[in-house]
């Protein structure tokens, strides 16, 4: 392997040593990104416009690393538009959404934390199969999943508010609230033929010289999209009787 | 004369409909959030904090018309002031819980109706979208958008709160995320750079030196191992899918073995996506969920995927290996 080879994997070692030393992320990721772009001699900038000028910064033809990162930045405002969202759901929280919530949840008294996610992760595969993409986190899970399922713990513990469920237990229901989601964003997309990750799939192997029809992809794709369900299953499950257990020593 | 109008209308509602106008009303939320951060006392770096989501607004207002060194040159600055521990939480007014809880008791059942209309408006965007045969994915983040916004209103209509209390509780929100917020774009931005190093053409010829070419299950399993570990360090399985493709699947396994490429690409896809359940690189499934539920132990949401991911993974490969040997 050469040397520069060598530099250019540099930006990965940077970035996992960084995190694991839990350095700020930001800093991090930009650090990688410029020691990796300068290691495989790409230029600062572009040269264009003021830069022109410029004998070191710039080389011709060859898109600068500041250049990429604004373009690939505004390229991706996407994914931070759930911004947008937070007002209304602070306000309300302010109004006792998560409280309402919690007397919603038990009203239904079959309702636990563990059956919440494996509803919301078929949920979110079915959200797949018509083909509609969904920012599930700031769209379903921090405004009405998660304030479900601590309902739902709640009356799992007999807790009579969120505070009285044990903190281990809430911070362990946000990570299945976002796990559920993952889960069925991720498989259940595929079962689609209009989902990016089918087109991505079909445009690649084409490019490769195999004509292949987007049907067929989500054909092969039931599968893995069952197991993933049934596994999600058995972990929410899982998550249940671990629940029920403590709640029984608790009291 | 009848004309003109219908275009005109159009192009309007074009306008409307496009993502860039979502982009500037969540800049112009962001200028709100910074001028309260200015004015916010309680802030310790309330002058850091508040150019830190001043600059982010200019990006999503002007981001579609500023020349992109100078973005890039932003973005920078909002990385330095955020590493010297410039953005900080302040004081929101917030209300305790027994304040809470007695105006449930008033709004009662209510109080859903603004948050229901985020994924109704989303949903119902992205069906529309679907339905006049526009981009789907557009419709979903311009949805979004509007989701917002109607919640807002709703939820002002509803509560009969001030707008500023709202923005306030909004702020209170974004803050508890604080500059994770960004960490996404940051890493599709990383993930560009690493395309243009060819970092992807390098770790694929690696897997290409150390397989031996005539067992099919070895060479299952690296393809499916190369697209997890790639995806892990790239945060994305769609960019791991055409090296990985294009270095091993295409020329290790479906070539020799004569294997259907629908079955085995399919697959390999889908390995990249339990790779990505278990990467901080994944930031926006995986570390802004964690801020976004205010979880206190950021990597909390890979830690509880990390069992899943490992059993779906092995799954992967052994369904891989005996789809190939059967079909």
């Amino acid at each position: 392997m050469h040397l520069t080879d060598l530099l250019k994997l540099s930006g990965i070692a940077i970035v996992i040593i960084g995190l694991a030393l839990r350095l700020r992320t930001t800093l991090v990721v930009v650090t990688a990104g410029l020691v990796t772009g300068l290691a495989a001699g790409l230029p600062l900038f572009s040269s264009e416009g003021i830069f022109q000028t410029l004998p070191f910064l710039t080389k011709p033809g060859q898109e600068g690393i500041v250049n990429m990162l604004g373009r690939a930045f505004t390229d991706n405002r996407l994914m931070t538009l759930f911004i947008i969202t937070l007002p209304a759901i602070g306000l309300a929280e302010r109004h006792g959404l998560q409280e309402q919530s919690a007397a919603l949840i038990r009203r239904f008294r079959a309702a636990t934390v563990g059956r919440l996610q494996i509803i919301y992760q078929v949920f979110r595969v079915l959200t797949g199969i018509l083909g509609v993409r969904l920012n599930g986190h700031p769209s379903f899970v921090r405004p009405l999943i998660f304030p479900m399922s601590v309902g739902a713990a709640e009356a799992t513990f007999g807790a009579a508010t969120a505070d009285d469920v044990p903190e281990d237990v809430v911070e362990e229901i946000k990570a299945a609230n976002a796990a559920s989601e993952n889960y069925g964003n991720f498989y259940g997309q595929n079962l689609s033929p209009v989902q990016p990750g089918i087109l991505l799939v079909f445009g690649v192997m084409a490019g490769l010289g195999y004509a292949v029809s987007v049907w067929s992809l989500v054909m092969f794709a039931i599968p893995i999209t069952t197991i993933s369900v049934v596994l999600g299953a058995i972990q929410f499950r899982l998550l249940d009787r671990r629940y029920r257990r403590k709640a029984a020593t608790i009291r | 004369m009848m004309q003109t109008t219908a275009v005109s209308f159009s192009s309007i509602t074009n306008a409307l409909l496009s993502l860039n106008s979502v982009y500037v009303l969540t800049g112009l939320v962001l200028w709100v959030f910074a001028a309260m951060t200015f004015r916010d006392r309680a802030n310790k770096r309330r002058n850091g904090s508040g150019m830190f989501w001043l600059i982010l607004g200019v990006i999503f207002v002007f981001g579609g018309v500023i020349p992109h060194w100078l973005t890039g040159l932003l973005v920078l600055a909002m990385v330095g002031i955020d590493g010297t521990g410039g953005v900080a939480r302040g004081h929101y007014n917030e209300s305790t819980k027994e304040e809470q809880a007695s105006r449930a008791a008033r709004l009662r059942d209510k109080i859903f109706i603004p948050v229901l209309s985020i994924p109704i408006v989303t949903f119902g965007f992205a069906i529309a979208f679907r339905l006049l045969k526009l981009d789907v994915n557009r419709g979903a983040l311009v949805g979004l958008g509007f989701g917002g916004v109607t919640a807002m209103a709703t939820c002002l209509w509803i509560t009969r709160d001030k707008t500023r209390v709202m923005m306030q509780e909004g702020r209170r929100l974004n803050d508890a995320m604080g500059a994770v917020n960004i960490l996404p774009q940051l890493l599709a931005s990383l993930g560009v750079i690493f395309t243009a190093a060819k970092v992807g053409d390098l770790i694929a010829s690696g897997i290409y030196r150390i397989i031996p070419a005539d067992s099919l299950f070895l060479l299952v399993l690296a393809n499916c191992l190369g697209m997890a570990l790639f995806t892990i360090v790239m945060g994305n399985s769609f960019a791991a899918f055409p090296v990985i493709a294009t270095g091993v699947l295409a020329p290790l396994i479906i070539q020799p073995f004569g294997v259907r490429p629908e079955m085995v690409a399919i697959i390999t896809l889908t390995a990249g996506s339990s790779g990505t359940l278990m990467t901080p690189m994944a930031a926006n499934f995986n570390i802004v969920p964690a801020a976004l539920l205010n979880m206190r132990d950021q990597y909390g949401v890979i830690k509880f995927q990390l069992p899943f991911a490992v059993t779906i993974w092995s799954l992967h490969v052994i369904l891989m290996w005996l789809m190939i040997k059967l079909v």
